[in-house]
């Protein structure tokens, strides 16, 4: 996975980006004939010196290999804090991955 | 003295058992099941909240995408909300299910975000946030896409 985070004013800047096939139900059928191929990232969750600042969970339709933008406070945080942010797919195949914030 | 060190053992549990679930980050996979089979906004909504997009107002909300999309397969889609929420989803009207995602929002969080989406054909796409007073805020954008992304 790679991450950039960059702290500007009072916020933390990410941007982020999953490599990952993200096949839909509809790809799995025409490609391999079977539905239960399909396999995409179900949740995502990033956190700050143990506290959470990004969490979602995506369904089959974030484009391949997605590029998520999100921002958090930067309340507490300073330059070279750790961002760590994992991924959990639909076969249960987890990655995780870290970033300074610049 | 015994009984003391029972007290604070039991009231150091009660804290961590309390903070616990605020560092927990929920799968809205798991907890709303419904939501992510749903075919259309309404029943997506109706699985998420309890509500309909009739229930929601059109405010707060702004929904970022290009006109024409060329790419069906990667439609780029900036979204952001200006008051407090619990959640911010993001659904639309064409794919085969209608909820792409769901950020939850905590006291770290800025519901602004920037995700790159499928789609299918020409539609539009919906951004809802639950707000903190517990109604529901909704931005609508209705795009056209030149070529289907769910062909693979």
């Amino acid at each position: 996975m790679r991450i950039k985070a960059k702290l500007k004013g009072d916020v933390v800047k990410v941007k982020a980006m999953a490599k990952h096939a993200m096949m839909t139900y509809d790809i799995a059928q025409k490609k391999t004939g079977s539905r239960d191929n399909a396999n995409f990232i179900t949740h995502w969750d990033g956190s700050v010196n143990g506290k959470v600042v990004f969490d979602a969970s995506t369904s089959q339709f974030l484009s391949k290999n997605p590029i998520v933008k999100y921002e958090f406070k930067a309340a507490g945080i300073k330059k070279g804090d750790k961002l760590v942010m994992n991924w959990v797919d639909l076969k249960g195949k987890k990655k995780s991955g870290k970033a300074k914030i610049k | 003295m015994q009984r003391r060190n029972f007290l604070t053992l039991g009231a150091v549990a009660a804290a961590s058992a309390a903070l616990a679930p605020a560092l927990q980050a929920t799968d809205f996979r798991q907890t709303k099941p419904d939501a992510w089979t749903a075919k259309s906004v309404d029943d997506a909504l109706k699985a998420l909240y309890g509500k309909t997009l009739a229930d929601a107002t059109e405010a707060h909300v702004t929904v970022k995408t290009p006109d024409v999309a060329s790419n069906g397969g990667a439609v780029p889609v900036d979204m952001s909300c200006d008051v407090e929420c619990k959640t911010f989803t993001l659904l639309q009207d064409v794919n085969p299910e209608s909820c792409v995602v769901v950020f939850e929002q905590n006291d770290m969080t800025v519901p602004k975000n920037s995700v790159k989406i499928k789609m299918k054909k020409s539609g539009s796409v919906y951004a809802v946030a639950e707000g903190k007073d517990g109604k529901l805020y909704f931005g609508k954008k209705t795009l056209e896409v030149a070529l289907g992304g769910c062909e693979g």
